[in-house]
């Protein structure tokens, strides 16, 4: 409740100063589409989220059902990042300006089976809205929304640093699969033991989050996560962040399985954090080379600010040819 | 353990009013081995079928590994009640919650079941009802 007590004050105190104030954001800026196998991600860092006025703008886009999911997080960190996550996912679903303006408040989600939040559209919107998918993703420190036309998508987000309480063998044992298992044996450095790690969990993470599944849906036993190199073939551990091939999914639970509909890649995200993307490849046409994978990456705070971001604060580990 | 059928459970979360992330109505699905057979597991509706509550010493023990997973301050408010999610625990802090329960209380916990742990009271329940089905030493 720390957030609503403060936002409370502050509105009460400086309702003169919210007229110049709205003068200051600026409207959200459109976008156009992602193409076909082409994934959007945007992402906000917290830390640079400080103005309260810009924080209480940001609830007022929220639904009385999500400030109330927000007011329920215990500690004020937890409550932004809580809030901060609702209005990545509203404010950049509004710009891609289906049927022209989309208030992002106006916005209505549904969950699926599983959990998985998707877009609510209203009968009379047109088909294209429908099509338009999402995922998101948030540690402490960042929070990512990853947006394509058409195809599934799941993304995950974890800090590099992210320690383990547990020795990793002994997770991995227990819920990776003999394969991965044996790759992370394999790395004698135990710096690069933690760092593929961690890559292999947003991976997997990544993948029962585009199948909508999620973690309890489908067990990270049942499937494995391969790096493959374009020298040998086989998976084969690397220190470096340069690209380091092919990342495939093979089903255990079911030899006709499609798991090779899905496609990954693994970034390294404003020097902190390893993001892995998971999307349905594009169905090839005969006769034509199936479109590769594509990565925009953009860092926002909605109503200020976007930039377009390359080089190495969007880092591409593997999966991008 | 009283059985409910996947087709009535899922007819009951389709008419459900839209979207509200934390439900009034606690119902609960304590185990899915539904998968098996095709069901999906149902996340979006929960039917709570009667288990033990679990003994406060259960309840305590969970207490101080959730504290110690998510290196909670003392002074931070944690309640059987507590949501992990409100505490600030992400999915892989629920995974190892559950691999330290299962390495204290000796159980195997399914993941099917680690989507029904989301408060302390949840996984106290859990693990009352596993170390009940223990076979006798």
């Amino acid at each position: 409740m720390i957030l609503f007590r403060r936002v409370v004050i502050f509105t009460m105190n400086s309702v003169c100063f919210q007229r110049n104030f709205a003068a200051a954001l600026s409207p959200l800026v459109p976008v156009k589409l992602p193409s076909r196998m082409e994934a959007h991600l945007w992402y906000v860092v917290p830390d640079e989220v400080k103005s309260s006025f810009l924080l209480s703008n940001y609830l007022d886009i929220l639904s009385p059902c999500e400030k109330e999911n927000v007011s329920r997080m215990r500690g004020e960190q937890l409550q932004k990042a809580a809030l901060l996550a609702r209005v990545l996912v509203r404010t950049t679903i509004a710009r891609y300006q289906i049927n022209g303006q989309v208030n992002p408040r106006s916005l209505k989600f549904k969950k699926n089976i599983h959990g998985k939040p998707e877009l609510e559209w209203d009968d009379d919107q047109c088909q294209c809205a429908s099509r338009l998918q999402f995922n998101i993703s948030h540690t402490s420190s960042l929070i990512l929304c990853g947006v394509t036309v058409d195809s599934p998508i799941g993304v995950d987000l974890e800090e590099k640093q992210r320690k383990l309480k547990n020795n990793i063998l002994a997770f991995a044992r227990r819920y990776f699969t003999p394969h991965e298992v044996k790759f992370l044996s394999s790395i004698s450095d135990p710096v690069v033991q933690h760092q593929h790690f961690v890559k292999l969990w947003t991976l997997k993470e990544s993948y029962v989050k585009a199948l909508g599944r999620g973690f309890s849906g489908l067990p990270f036993r049942m499937f494995t996560i391969q790096f493959r190199t374009t020298e040998n073939g086989d998976s084969c551990p690397s220190g470096e962040t340069n690209n380091e091939g092919e990342i495939i999914v093979k089903s255990l639970e079911d030899v006709n399985s499609f798991s090779s509909n899905w496609q990954f890649a693994l970034l390294e995200l404003a020097g902190s954090h390893y993001a892995a993307i998971c999307m349905e490849k594009d169905e090839a046409v005969e006769g034509e080379v199936p479109t590769p994978m594509k990565l925009t990456v953009r860092k926002t705070i909605p109503y200020v600010r976007d930039e377009l971001i390359s080089g190495p604060d969007a880092a591409v580990i593997s999966g991008l040819t | 353990m009283a059985s409910v059928s996947a087709a009535s459970v899922a007819f009951r979360a389709l008419s459900k009013p839209p979207l509200k992330s934390n439900e009034t109505s606690r119902l609960k699905i304590v185990s899915l081995g539904w998968r098996k057979n095709g069901f999906p597991s149902l996340r979006s509706s929960r039917l709570h079928v009667s288990c033990a509550q679990a003994k406060p010493e259960t309840v305590d023990k969970v207490c101080e590994i959730v504290r110690k997973q998510l290196a909670l301050p003392a002074e931070a408010d944690l309640t059987p009640e507590s949501k992990f999610s409100a505490i600030g625990a992400d999915s892989l802090d629920t995974v190892e919650i559950v691999m330290a329960l299962e390495e204290e209380f000796g159980i195997s916990v399914e993941e099917e079941s680690s989507q029904n742990i989301t408060t302390v009271q949840e996984a106290a329940d859990l693990i009352e009802k596993l170390v009940q089905k223990k076979p006798e030493a």
